[in-house]
């Protein structure tokens, strides 16, 4: 455990002394602009992930099959996850060390791992099966869990703002 | 000028300023309920445009996501006042805010130019794949602006003085 602790701080040691953390950080307008991309891409990945849940639940696009539903938003949730992976890498390599020892970062992180493995796993399952092959409550309870999931890494992300850690108090 | 003072002053407007928890939570609610609205607006957008779920007719996605698209606005200009109402004087000397309620409006205009146009002859194009140019222009235009408004909301943060 704490070989990887040590390993996972010289990483981030590593990303704010790169050269786009670096340029990142120096620069007034490029934070902002990456920031952009980041956010935009929540929106759309916000609106794909609750709809398709929605739509589990039986509360919107009843007339359509959850698969092919699935099938249309996939592109564009994808490529949103893609989008806010390497925006939110940029933004995090300004700040990795103190990122590091941010409880509200340390937080996202872990529900963005379980949110993906859910996602990529039991979620793409439910979602592009036959619906008859899973029952409506174990459909149901897919949705929940995907979305709380994604509301934890929103909310921590928010979170991250408002917690403040010197990067002094990491060593 | 005089009406953002008084706002300033009402109780409202003290305890969005003075309170710890007021702000944090409204603007976690307002950026939350953005970022599934925002969603909502561009896979109609993509549609209108031809690039995304181009099997649905055009009013089935109105349809669906419409609910949504209601409720949500209706949550971010509530949670958007609150958080204004803390400081109007503030925000309104920021060009940030000036950008974003002027990009709101021209949105509210897109809106009811293309309610009034294409949005009435829906049966006889939304089933196509082609969609026409006027519904085009309309999802290119909405497009920009929502992002437009999103980047300009973030830099009113960044415009304001550190509380």
């Amino acid at each position: 455990m704490k070989s990887i602790a040590t390993l996972l701080l010289a990483f981030c040691r590593w990303c704010n002394g790169s050269f786009f953390g670096h340029g990142i950080r120096d620069s007034v307008w490029l934070f902002p602009f990456v920031e952009i991309f980041h956010l935009v891409a929540l929106g759309m990945l916000g609106g794909c992930v609750l709809l398709l849940n929605m739509r589990l639940l039986g509360m919107r696009f009843r007339g359509a099959p959850v698969a092919a539903l699935a099938r249309e938003l996939r592109p564009w949730m994808i490529g949103s996850i893609a989008v806010m992976l390497i925006s939110g890498f940029l933004l995090f390599s300004t700040e990795a060390v103190k990122m590091y020892g941010n409880w509200a970062f340390q937080l996202k992180m872990g529900a963005l791992l379980a949110a993906l493995a859910f996602t990529f796993t039991i979620h793409l399952k439910v979602t592009t099966s036959e619906e008859a092959r899973f029952s409506a409550l174990w459909r149901s309870a897919t949705a929940v869990v995907s979305i709380l999931l994604w509301a934890a890494v929103a909310l921590g992300g928010r979170a991250i703002g408002y917690v403040t850690t010197s990067a002094a108090s990491v060593q | 000028m005089s009406f953002l003072a008084w706002l300033h002053d009402t109780a409202f407007g003290t305890v969005m300023r003075e309170s710890t928890w007021a702000e944090p939570i409204v603007e976690t609610i307002h950026v939350l309920t953005l970022s599934v609205f925002l969603g909502f607006v561009l896979l109609l957008d993509l549609r209108l445009l031809d690039l995304g779920m181009r099997r649905r007719p055009v009013s089935q996605l109105f349809h669906e996501l419409n609910p949504g698209l209601f409720g949500g606005f209706a949550v971010m200009v509530v949670t958007g006042l609150m958080l204004f109402s803390g400081d109007p004087v503030a925000f309104y000397s920021t060009l940030f805010f000036k950008l974003k309620m002027i990009m709101l409006v021209l949105a509210g205009v897109n809106v009811l130019l293309f309610n009034a146009t294409l949005g009435r002859r829906l049966p006889e194009w939304d089933r196509g794949s082609h969609t026409p140019r006027g519904a085009k222009v309309a999802g290119i235009v909405s497009l920009v602006l929502w992002v437009g408004i999103v980047a300009a909301g973030r830099g009113i943060a960044y415009a304001l003085p550190p509380p």
